[in-house]
């Protein structure tokens, strides 16, 4: 019972937060079409502002939401700085790989240069301890599992309920035709950046919570989410939810069963099988479209 | 007349062997003098670090820019082969010279395990998976420490020997010399291929599968050549690196290397060959210039590199080629 327990709780909290992370790369793919490596580094920044506000005194529940805010305007910024100027090169995707990794590394050793090496910690959504069964866990935590599939949630009433929500998905999936009747196409990418980078941010002021922070804590999440986006398919937004969750109870019952270090290894060889047999993700389809 | 057809079959990419051996011997005649202006080992590590750059970044050229094919575990082939080296040499007593070339061996093998699964896929799906090859490389070499060391790394790996002479000495002139020599049978062999039939097919995947198929082209085993070729001489070089480091670490699983590696191929002009060598000179040089600036020079770098793929896609071969062309065509006009 406490195994089952433990796997279940975290599997969900982990899941929780490859979700958060997962959906803006999704989000960025099939509205623009490209791979956004900077994804990782978005979270880190935005675990960095928060502190920041924090810090200079601000209350969690003003500093919080106003650092997601200026985490999207940071990725509104990047996508027209380095993302914009490329569309419709013939090798558009390799190309926007290699100049959102600079624009990372770019914005990783400023935060280093401003901020230090130290580890910082950010304070927790909710103060405190509880015990589920017999297992210890934090509010913290709980809040994080709670929290995202309501932000999730809303995210999906305005991906299919609002005008804008509604034009983001046309331009998704066709983006001629979206220009044809007058969507501005530009100003969409820049919202899909944005809200994927409002997303982020929210990934690393949860992480930033319960772990400390420092200026590489985004590669590990980055991988985990590139991870999720091909196992559950890179052309929706709920196959990558469903994939976040399940890969969190995969790796909770791995490290539990066959300890931390063969997790990653076992993680990865699940994967290649994945693609080997249905490329397109196992909850997905090949064309892109956001759903 | 003729002479106008001439010329535009030979657009680009079909300069005549003989100008281009010409060119690759002046070249490398040029890079084996510099030891003779650089005596101190301090420039000689830097150019011998350029030139291990150089094969890995040319060798990604031939997969990512002739192939189309974005393989994002390149890197991973590189560690793959610094570590069969250590291994090899400190485990199993292998002689350092069988065991370099042992470690191409090792390293084009795991190219062709890698290939297997990406075989049926396509673009940014070659990405992830092997992307997902290399940390699954590094996740293993992590986990399995009490061989490899894990994140400690291996440490005291032999170096290279000539009878008794160990090439590090008289200012690293050994280790140049292999270095050089390394670059050269990579080079030669990369453009040998490129410009052969089956460099041909090779490209002709990468512009148009469908019909390249059609004719004929069988994409199973022209990519399987194509990532196995990129592999070899990639392997070596890491072999080499653990042996004029004597050290392997997991670093080199690590995005910062693939993301310099990489900007040396897409600076210098993907589908050249030379465009990747160059770059890596010059890349390399110019951190090392830079070495003042400390914590800015990464930032430096990045922006560089943003700046280079907005303004000239083509990289820097593209923008010696058109340098090139306005000259002679200067020269001509008059006539």
């Amino acid at each position: 019972m406490g195994a089952l327990a433990e796997i279940l709780f975290g599997g969900l909290f982990q899941g929780s937060l490859y979700a958060m992370m997962a959906v803006g790369l999704a989000l960025v793919w099939t509205t623009i079409g490209v791979f956004n490596f900077s994804h990782g580094v978005f979270m880190m920044l935005g675990a960095y502002l928060a502190w920041q506000l924090v810090e200079t005194g601000l209350h969690p529940a003003a500093a919080f939401p106003l650092a997601v805010l200026a985490t999207a305007a940071v990725g509104w910024l990047l996508q027209a700085a380095v993302v914009r100027p490329l569309i419709g090169r013939a090798n558009l995707v390799l190309v926007v790989v290699i100049t959102t990794l600079a624009a990372g590394s770019l914005i990783e050793n400023g935060v280093l240069t401003i901020w230090g090496p130290r580890s910082k910690q950010l304070p927790p959504l909710v103060d405190g301890n509880t015990m589920i069964g017999s297992i210890g866990v934090s509010l913290h935590q709980i809040a994080i599992i709670v929290v995202t599939p309501l932000i999730l949630g809303a995210l999906w009433m305005f991906l299919t309920r609002t005008r804008l929500g509604l034009a983001l998905r046309a331009v998704a999936q066709n983006e001629d035709a979206s220009q044809l009747v007058g969507l501005n196409v530009t100003a969409l990418y820049g919202l899909a950046f944005a809200i994927a980078a409002a997303l982020a941010c929210l990934a690393g002021i949860f992480m930033g919570g319960y772990r400390f922070m420092s200026p590489v804590m985004g590669a590990d999440p980055l991988l985990k989410a590139l991870i999720v986006v091909v196992f559950g398919g890179i052309s929706s937004i709920s196959g990558p939810i469903f994939a976040a969750y399940l890969i969190g109870f995969f790796e909770a019952a791995c490290s539990y069963y066959f300890g931390l270090y063969w997790t990653p290894a076992l993680l990865f060889a699940v994967l290649i099988l994945t693609l080997m047999v249905r490329p397109e993700g196992i909850f997905s389809s090949r064309g892109r479209g956001l759903a | 007349m003729m002479d106008q057809i001439k010329r535009n079959i030979r657009a680009p990419g079909r300069t005549p062997w003989q100008r281009e051996a010409v060119g690759f011997v002046l070249g490398l005649a040029v890079l084996a003098l510099m030891p003779f202006v650089f005596a101190d080992s301090y420039s000689r590590h830097i150019l011998i670090m350029a030139f291990i750059y150089a094969i890995v970044a040319s060798n990604w050229d031939l997969s990512l820019g002739y192939g189309g094919v974005f393989n994002f575990g390149h890197l991973a082939l590189f560690g793959i082969g610094v570590y069969a080296y250590a291994l090899l040499t400190k485990l199993a007593g292998l002689d350092p010279w069988l065991a370099l070339a042992a470690s191409g061996v090792v390293a084009t093998l795991a190219a062709v395990l890698v290939t297997i699964p990406i075989l049926r896929l396509k673009g940014i799906y070659i990405i992830l998976v092997t992307f997902g090859f290399a940390q699954l490389v590094m996740q293993v070499i992590i986990s399995q420490s009490e061989i490899t060391g894990g994140t400690q790394g291996i440490v005291r790996i032999p170096g290279l020997y000539l009878f008794d002479h160990n090439m590090v000495r008289d200012g690293k002139i050994g280790y140049f010399g292999i270095a050089l020599a390394l670059l050269a049978a990579s080079t030669i062999f990369l453009r040998v291929l490129v410009r052969s039939r089956t460099g041909a097919s090779i490209v002709a995947l990468r512009d148009n599968e469908e019909y390249a198929i059609s004719r004929g082209v069988s994409l199973v085993r022209q990519r399987l050549i194509t990532l196995a070729a990129s592999a070899f001489f990639t392997g070596v070089a890491g072999a080499f690196y653990a042996a004029y480091q004597r050290n392997a670490s997991i670093d080199v699983f690590g995005m910062s290397l693939a993301t310099i590696v990489l900007s040396m191929v897409l600076l210098g002009g993907t589908g050249t060959i030379y465009g990747a060598i160059i770059a890596s000179f010059v890349l390399t040089i110019f951190a090392e210039a830079m070495a003042d600036f400390g914590a800015w020079r990464p930032m430096i770098t990045a922006v560089l590199i943003i700046v280079v793929m907005l303004v000239y896609p083509s990289g820097l071969v593209g923008m010696l080629r058109a340098a090139w062309a306005g000259l002679t065509g200067r020269l001509k006009r008059p006539a």
